[in-house]
C-alpha cells in the first residue's frame, strides 16, 4: 500500500484534471476543492462553487467528473463528493453517489443528457486556448504565415526554444488532441474546431472570434473568482 | 447631470435600477435568504471600501436614499426601474412595478417605470400588461427567463407563449424588451445563459428594441455575435460597469469588444442600483482610458462623444426623451427635497 502522502499526491493530480467547464481552469487551481478526505480505500472530496445559484448542470457536470477521475486510482474503492451551499447539493451529492446520469438525477428539468453542453465549452475552451497561444506567438514576432505552417511538431519543438510557453502549448495541444484526435506529427497546428484549415487571408477574421470568446471565459473566470473570495474568505482579509 | 472639467454637461441615464425589499422580514424562504446575500456578494466583492453598505441596509432601503444616492450624489438625470418580481422567494415580491411606481410618484420626470411579464401567466398575465399599460403608461419590460413559476423553473423568448405577450407588446407601444439571462437556476441540460432565443425573437420583431442586461455575461462572445446579425439587440452595462475601478484591463476589453461588434449607439450604462452606486461608476468612467496597446490592437477609442451616447443619449433615444427639454423640466424640480 502506498504512504498517505503519495495518495494525497495521486487524489491531487487527478483533481487537477477535472475542470470548471465554463472557465477552463482547474477546480484546484480555482481553489473550489474544499476538503480531501482518505480512509483507507475511501476517498471523499467536497467542493464549494462562488453562489448558491451556480447552474446544476455545470455542477454536476464537475461532481461526476471528480468521481470518475479519482475512481481510476487502483486503490481506490469508494469515492464520495459533496458539494456544499448550493441549491441543489443534495440532489446532485445524492445523484453522483448513485451512479445516477443527469436526466435520472433530474427527472423533471432536464430534457437529456449533458454531452452537448460538455461538448460547447470544450470547444469554446479550445478557441480560448487556441486564441492565447497564437497571440504570444505573434507578439514574439512570427508572422501570421509562420504561424499558420507550423506543425504539431513544430510546436513542439518551439516548446523547448521557449520554455515561457511551455504551458500554452501543452494546454493548446491537449485539448487539441481532446477535440480533433491525436493527430500526425506533420499536421497542421492551427486548424478550425472542426479541423479544416485558416485561410491567410481569413485570419484576422478568426482571429477577432477567437479572441471574443477567450475575452468572455477570462473574465467569467475572474467575476467567479472573485464572487468565490468574496463569500468564503471576506471576513479573513 | 456630469459635468467634465471644461464645463461641458453631460445627461445621465441610469438604464437599470432597482427599489428592492430583501430583508428577512418579506423572505419567503431559504432562496429569498439566499439570493440577496449573492448580490451581497456582487456589491461587496466589486464596490471601492468606501461604498460598501452595511447589510441591513443592503437588504432594504428606503426611497430617500434611493433618490439622494442617483440623482443628488450620484449625476444621475433619469433612471429606470427594471422590476424583478420573484415572487416565489418574497412574500410582497422582491422588486415589483408597483413599489417602483410609487416611488415614481415622489420624484417625477425622473423615473421611467418599467413593466414586466411572465408568459407562463397565459391569458391572465396579458390583461395584467393591458393594465400596466393603462396605469402607468410602459415603454418598457424587464423579463426574467429564469424565474420559477410553480413546478417550471424558467422559459425562453422564443416560446410560442412569449411570442404572444412580445406581440402585445407591438399593439400596446411597449418598445423595449429588457432580458436578463442569469444567474441561472434551471438544470436544465442545456446553457440556461444562452442568449441564442433573442436572436430569434429579434429576428421576429424588428419594431421591438431588445436590450440584453449584463452585456449577455456570462456569454459576451454569444452576445455579441447575436448583436451583429440583428441591429435591434443592445446590450446594458449592468454587471459589467464596477470592473471599471476593480479591474480596468478587463473593463478595458470588454468595453472594446463590445464597441467593435455592436456600434457606439447600441451600449447603455446602467448600475444596477442598489447593487452599485452610480456615483463612483460614472466618475471612474469618465476618467477612465483606453489602454495604448489595445487602442493600437484593436483601433478603437473611448471618445468623449462615445461616453455621453452610453452614459445618456442611447438610453434617450429608446425612451422618447428629448435631452435639451428634459433638461428644461429638471431644472424646476423641486421634487428632490427631501433627498438632498
Amino acid at each position: 500500500m502506498k504512504t498517505k502522502v503519495d495518495r494525497r499526491k495521486e487524489v491531487e493530480d487527478r483533481l487537477a484534471q477535472v475542470m470548471d467547464p465554463e472557465l477552463d481552469e482547474s477546480l484546484i487551481e480555482l481553489g473550489f476543492i474544499d476538503e480531501i478526505r482518505i480512509d483507507g480505500r475511501r476517498v471523499t472530496v467536497s467542493f464549494k462553487l462562488p453562489t448558491y445559484w451556480c447552474s446544476p448542470n455545470f455542477a454536476f457536470l464537475m461532481a461526476s467528473d471528480i468521481r470518475d477521475r479519482i475512481r481510476e486510482l487502483d486503490w481506490v474503492d469508494e469515492v464520495s463528493v459533496r458539494l456544499k451551499d448550493h441549491l441543489y447539493a443534495d440532489a446532485i451529492n445524492d445523484g453522483v453517489s448513485k451512479n445516477r446520469s443527469f436526466a435520472e438525477t433530474f427527472p423533471e428539468f432536464s430534457s437529456g443528457e449533458l454531452n452537448q453542453l460538455r461538448k460547447t465549452f470544450r470547444d469554446k475552451a479550445f478557441l480560448a486556448r487556441q486564441d492565447r497561444l497564437i497571440r504570444y506567438l505573434l507578439k514574439r514576432g512570427m508572422t501570421k504565415t509562420a504561424i499558420l505552417n507550423f506543425t504539431i511538431q513544430d510546436l513542439q519543438e518551439l516548446s523547448g526554444d521557449y520554455p515561457a510557453l511551455k504551458n500554452h502549448i501543452e494546454s493548446y495541444l491537449s485539448i487539441r488532441r481532446e477535440c480533433l484526435g491525436t493527430g500526425e506529427a506533420h499536421d497542421t497546428a492551427f486548424v478550425k474546431k472542426d479541423g479544416r484549415r485558416i485561410a491567410l487571408q481569413e485570419f484576422a477574421d478568426y482571429l477577432k472570434e477567437t479572441q471574443r470568446t477567450r475575452v468572455s471565459m477570462e473574465f467569467n473566470a475572474i467575476h467567479c473568482r472573485g464572487l468565490f473570495q468574496t463569500r468564503y474568505h471576506k471576513e479573513e482579509e | 447631470m456630469y459635468r467634465t472639467e471644461s464645463g461641458e454637461e453631460i445627461f445621465v441615464i441610469d438604464s437599470h435600477v432597482h427599489y428592492w425589499d430583501g430583508s428577512p422580514e418579506n423572505q419567503e424562504n431559504i432562496h429569498g435568504k439566499q439570493f440577496i446575500d449573492c448580490f451581497y456578494d456582487y456589491h461587496r466583492n466589486l464596490s471601492p471600501e468606501d461604498y460598501v453598505w452595511p447589510k441591513d441596509k443592503f437588504e432594504k432601503y428606503d426611497s430617500q436614499t434611493m433618490a439622494h444616492d442617483l440623482f443628488v450624489k450620484g449625476y444621475v438625470d433619469m433612471a429606470i426601474f427594471q422590476p424583478t418580481y420573484l415572487s416565489e422567494f418574497y412574500k410582497n415580491g422582491f422588486n415589483t412595478t408597483e413599489q417602483n411606481a410609487e416611488l415614481a410618484k415622489l420624484y417625477p420626470d425622473r423615473f421611467i417605470v418599467n413593466g414586466a411579464f411572465d408568459p407562463r401567466d397565459g391569458e391572465r398575465g396579458l390583461a395584467y400588461l393591458e393594465q400596466l399599460s393603462e396605469t402607468y403608461g410602459i415603454k418598457g419590460v424587464k423579463l426574467y427567463t429564469a424565474e420559477w413559476k410553480g413546478s417550471s423553473k424558467g422559459y425562453k423568448l422564443s416560446d410560442p407563449m412569449t411570442y404572444k405577450y412580445l406581440e402585445k407588446c407591438c399593439e400596446l407601444g411597449i418598445q423595449n424588451i429588457h432580458v436578463h439571462k442569469g444567474p441561472t437556476i434551471t438544470p436544465l441540460n442545456r446553457d440556461a445563459f444562452d442568449v441564442a432565443d433573442v436572436d430569434e425573437a429579434a429576428s421576429a420583431f424588428p419594431e421591438l428594441n431588445f436590450i440584453v442586461e449584463h452585456v449577455g455575461l456570462p456569454r459576451l462572445e454569444d452576445f455579441c455575435w447575436i448583436a451583429t446579425q440583428e441591429p435591434n439587440v443592445y446590450g446594458g452595462l449592468a454587471v459589467a460597469m464596477p470592473f471599471v475601478h476593480a479591474r480596468p484591463r478587463y473593463f478595458a476589453t470588454i468595453i472594446s469588444e463590445l464597441l467593435y461588434w455592436l456600434d457606439e449607439d447600441r451600449i447603455l450604462f446602467a448600475s444596477d442600483y442598489a447593487i452599485w452606486e452610480p456615483k463612483w461608476l460614472i466618475e471612474k468612467f469618465m476618467a477612465f482610458e483606453l489602454p495604448e496597446d489595445i487602442q493600437e490592437e484593436t483601433g478603437i477609442t473611448l471618445t468623449l462623444d462615445i461616453k455621453k451616447k452610453i452614459l445618456g443619449e442611447n438610453a434617450a433615444r429608446l425612451y422618447g426623451i428629448d435631452i435639451d427639454s428634459q433638461k428644461e423640466k429638471l431644472k424646476a424640480d423641486a421634487g428632490l427635497k427631501g433627498a438632498s
